[in-house]
């Protein structure tokens, strides 16, 4: 159908249903959704009651948003079609006229999209945005508009509503722009809001404040919350009813704590397993060295040297940046050490100099003071040619695989290049190196002759992770190498890098804002906030005795780890094994 | 801010000036290389009617008996008080020569200005708003129009309007008819890159998520349009606007000779003639100091417009 074509290809059900106190606030029937020929949503269906909160969860292309974009009609008629019935209160709104439908956009319907940072208009101020949302709420004058705003605004708890009134989106970070945006939907009073992944672009610890910020507005004004994620562990703790989708149908639907605790069909199950919070042990087996308790204390760079030379270590590096002529030290003191096969991790949210740290090692930067050495090898004061010879022992795996390989070569171009820039053997040897690296990676040999754009998430990444072991090195540096993959993807990557690691005896630096994550893969951490480290010591160390307050926040962060409540028949049934991790996992 | 604004616009003001002087500086030089002595050449040419008095007066006053060097350095400090120097043609101020030129170009070049951000802006909105068939048409037009040159639509226009239709006449080609389809002519290829600039960034805008959260605050698509794509649709085209005046500065020269206007055109193609060098370095140094200025306004009109452009990293860029 057409949002503004009611009369074509839609086939609202049942148009004329009067509002009844006894009709649920949205019901979804038998729902179609195609753009173009390719299908998208096959006949999905949910309902959610007055006051309740439903999660649709699934991986990207499972059609979760496009759903949340049907229901809201936002979906362009020019681009997909729309079929089946979705009801508001009772009343068919896939039918209505535009016109008709307008009237309850924002005030019945309130949407919070998913990164705050694009979601305000940028060269226009926040004041004169949230205006247009005080006139939903039926207010014509400017000055009653202005303190009815200024008002949610303290409610949403921003700190200094006029200045926040009179800013521009780009001089607020992500958390408090995440608030204006809750505080222009929940301020006409809507009986139902749709968030779409409303924290995945933020910090774990602005996003556990965001989603209780959520939960306690809905409660207070009785509001309707359709929650759309990726995150099983966020669902479950926030929404009473969840549904599951893949490839665009119903997986499984039901209360979250039993979805949660006891997922009935495999997918669900798969999902599941693969939240590295409920599973913190799930790749110890496959890495290298015993359990990490008997590992050195890698953190006091000194006292390892002195037994067994560490492969990496960083010794009191400072760096300061001049910004608007302020002078910001990105990262201030830091050391830390890692021994060879072993894996550290930096952990840190944004602003925490983590990617400082990572730029400094990498001699993208030199440090103002503080040593680096690199298998005995120091990296600072270094020549071009003396930095070239430490890269090649060093090297990276970037965040965005979407981003980080050129899109107009081949991916037997992208994986050769640094082969090619160290002048390693013959061209014959080189094919040999790149087919090599593909094979340890786990993608097909044809794989080269393809270019970035026709390879998943995943195989990106994978190709990523081959072009930074086709030279050999002995440190990878990992930085955030997940963030942008699914989560069945992620295990995937995660595994074939315990495995590398066991085979190889490479050492990596795992840079990563996920402490569930880091968890799962790293032997040693360090805390980083505002460039200082706050806490290190072994992961066991860090996760079962945190010491500093910041960790314990950060860790108080994770999703599906706090508080959930389960099912009372659960806690007899076969079920018994999941109960019990998620009640580790609560630390 | 304001203090921040006014070093940026102070920083860009001497750019700007820098900028001038150079093109002065290579102007010069560019036509010092030029084969043959221009200056000797059009002085000694019989037809001149000049006696060597005349010659040895002019000889002087440029220092042609002196290397090019000091000749420019002559040439540059009279270009910066202001004096322009002689017509070696007709032995008149080149000031009086330009000036005398200036007002009938500047007209047709404003109007043309005027009507291709007219088309652009109506091209451009069709293309967003119409029904999709004629969306499709409206957004080829601007390829169309760039793909005509100038002088085949001044003809097409003549033929049509003064020589059928008898809307204007070619006799008097300053009349105001005369001059609205000379600057028609001339508005045509220069709304065309003005047209995709703003076809592209209205895609763009009205693809971002704020526009997609204004939507679902039930803004209806005009007040969408007013309120919040068309601020940032026009950044883009403040720079296009920039860029596209010296495509108005040459395109002028052309069709001043299709209509017989009297211009800067007509100046220029009689000074390359007649190698008049004193008149081609005021008119070069003329549009440089036009196409500066205009660039130099868009640049200090850009952070009013956006707010995220930060005055005090560009001011020391």
């Amino acid at each position: 159908m057409s949002t503004s074509n009611p009369g074509g290809t839609t086939r609202g059900k049942d148009t004329t249903v009067p509002e009844t106190k006894a009709s649920p606030l949205l019901s979804v029937e038998g729902l179609h959704v195609a753009y173009g020929r390719r299908k998208v949503v096959h006949d999905v269906g949910f309902t959610l009651a007055r006051g309740g909160s439903l999660a649709l969860i699934g991986e990207s292309g499972s059609g979760k948003s496009t759903i949340a974009k049907a229901v809201l009609r936002l979906l362009q008629p020019a681009e997909a079609t729309v079929d089946g019935s979705v009801r508001l209160a009772g009343t068919e709104v896939l039918s209505l006229a535009e016109r008709q439908f307008r009237p309850l956009r924002g005030r019945q319907l309130g949407f919070i999209p998913q990164d705050p940072g694009s979601a305000l208009n940028p060269v226009r101020s926040i004041g004169a945005q949230a205006h247009e949302a005080a006139a939903l709420a039926g207010e014509r004058d400017a000055a009653a508009r202005r303190r009815m705003i200024l008002e949610v605004f303290d409610q949403v708890g921003l700190p200094d509503p006029v200045r926040v009134y009179d800013s521009y989106p780009h001089q607020l970070s992500g958390g408090m722009l995440q608030r204006v945006l809750i505080a222009l939907t929940v301020l006409p009073r809507p009986s139902l809001i749709v968030a779409d992944e409303p924290t995945s672009a933020l910090d774990v610890t602005v996003q556990k404040l965001i989603l209780d910020l959520l939960g306690d507005l809905r409660k207070e004004l009785d509001i309707g919350l359709l929650l759309i994620t990726h995150d099983l562990a966020i669902a479950a703790e926030r929404a009473d009813t969840l549904v599951v989708l893949k490839d665009g149908a119903v997986h499984e639907q039901g209360p979250s704590a039993h979805v949660f605790a006891a997922p009935r069909t495999a997918y669900a199950r798969d999902l599941q397993a693969d939240v590295p919070a409920l599973n913190p042990d799930r790749y110890r087996s496959q890495r290298p060295g015993g359990p990490r308790d008997e590992l050195l204390d890698g953190t006091t760079a000194d006292a390892t040297t002195a037994e067994r030379p560490a492969q990496i270590a960083v010794t009191k590096v400072t760096k300061s940046f001049r910004t608007r002529g302020k002078e910001v030290r990105a990262v201030d003191g830091v050391s830390f050490a890692v021994e060879r096969g072993r894996t550290h991790a930096l952990v840190g949210e944004s602003g925490s100099g983590k990617t400082t740290a990572v730029r400094l090692l990498l001699g993208l930067e030199q440090p103002d003071s503080g040593s680096i050495t690199v298998g005995g090898h120091a990296t600072a004061g270094l020549s071009r040619a003396g930095l070239r010879d430490v890269r090649r022992h060093l090297q990276l795996v970037y965040q965005n695989p979407f981003t980080s390989l050129d899109p107009t070569w081949r991916v037997g171009r992208i994986i050769r290049e640094p082969l090619d820039r160290f002048g390693v053997g013959s061209t014959a040897d080189r094919a040999d190196r790149v087919r090599d690296a593909l094979q340890s990676v786990g993608l097909p040999a044809d794989v080269v002759d393809r270019r970035p754009a026709q390879l998943s998430g995943g195989q990106r990444q994978r190709v990523a992770i081959a072009r930074a072991l086709v030279v050999r090195p002995d440190v990878v540096v990992l930085d955030e190498p997940t963030s942008a993959l699914d989560v069945s993807v992620q295990a995937g990557i995660l595994e074939l890098l315990a495995r590398l690691q066991r085979d190889l005896g490479l050492t990596y630096v795992f840079v990563s804002h996920n402490l569930a994550l880091v968890r799962q893969v790293a032997d040693t951490v360090s805390v980083l906030r505002r460039g200082q480290v706050v806490e290190h010591g072994t992961v066991d160390q860090v996760f079962d005795r945190p010491q500093h307050p910041y960790t314990r926040a950060l860790l108080d962060a994770i999703p599906g780890t706090s508080g959930l409540a389960l099912p009372a028949v659960a806690e007899a049934s076969p079920e018994h094994d999941n109960i019990q991790k998620l009640a580790e996992a609560a630390l | 801010m304001t203090s921040g604004y006014g070093r940026f616009a102070l920083a860009r003001a001497g750019q700007a000036a820098v900028v001038v002087l150079l093109a002065y500086v290579l102007t010069f030089l560019v036509i010092s290389v030029l084969p043959g002595d221009a200056i000797t050449n059009s002085l000694r040419d019989p037809q001149s009617g000049l006696s060597e008095a005349d010659i040895q007066r002019i000889v002087q006053y440029y220092g042609l008996d002196q290397p090019v060097l000091v000749q420019l350095a002559l040439s540059l400090g009279r270009f910066l008080t202001g004096e322009l120097g002689f017509s070696l043609q007709s032995n008149l101020p080149v000031a009086q020569i330009v000036g005398d030129a200036l007002p009938s170009t500047l007209t047709l070049a404003s109007t043309a200005l005027a009507i291709a951000v007219v088309f652009a802006i109506g091209i451009a909105y069709g293309a967003h708003y119409a029904p999709p068939r004629w969306a499709g048409v409206l957004r080829s037009i601007p390829s169309f129009f760039l793909s005509v040159p100038n002088f085949v639509i001044g003809l097409v226009l003549i033929e049509l309007f003064a020589f059928r239709l008898h809307a204007f006449t070619t006799t008097d080609p300053n009349s105001a008819t005369a001059t609205l389809f000379a600057a028609v002519t001339l508005a045509i290829p220069v709304s065309a890159p003005l047209a995709e600039v703003l076809i592209a960034s209205l895609d763009h805008e009205s693809r971002q998520e704020y526009a997609l959260v204004a939507r679902s605050r039930g803004l209806a698509e005009t007040q969408l349009f007013a309120r919040h794509l068309v601020k940032p649709s026009a950044l883009p085209s403040v720079a296009m606007v920039a860029l596209i005046m010296g495509e108005l500065l040459g395109g002028s020269v052309i069709t001043e000779t299709i209509f017989g206007r009297d211009g800067i055109g007509t100046v220029v193609q009689k000074a390359v003639t007649g190698e008049d060098q004193p008149v081609l370095q005021a008119v070069v140094s003329l549009s440089a100091v036009v196409f500066v200025a205009v660039n130099l306004a868009a640049d200090l009109l850009t952070p009013l417009l956006d707010p995220r452009v930060n005055v005090r990293e560009e001011a020391n860029a």
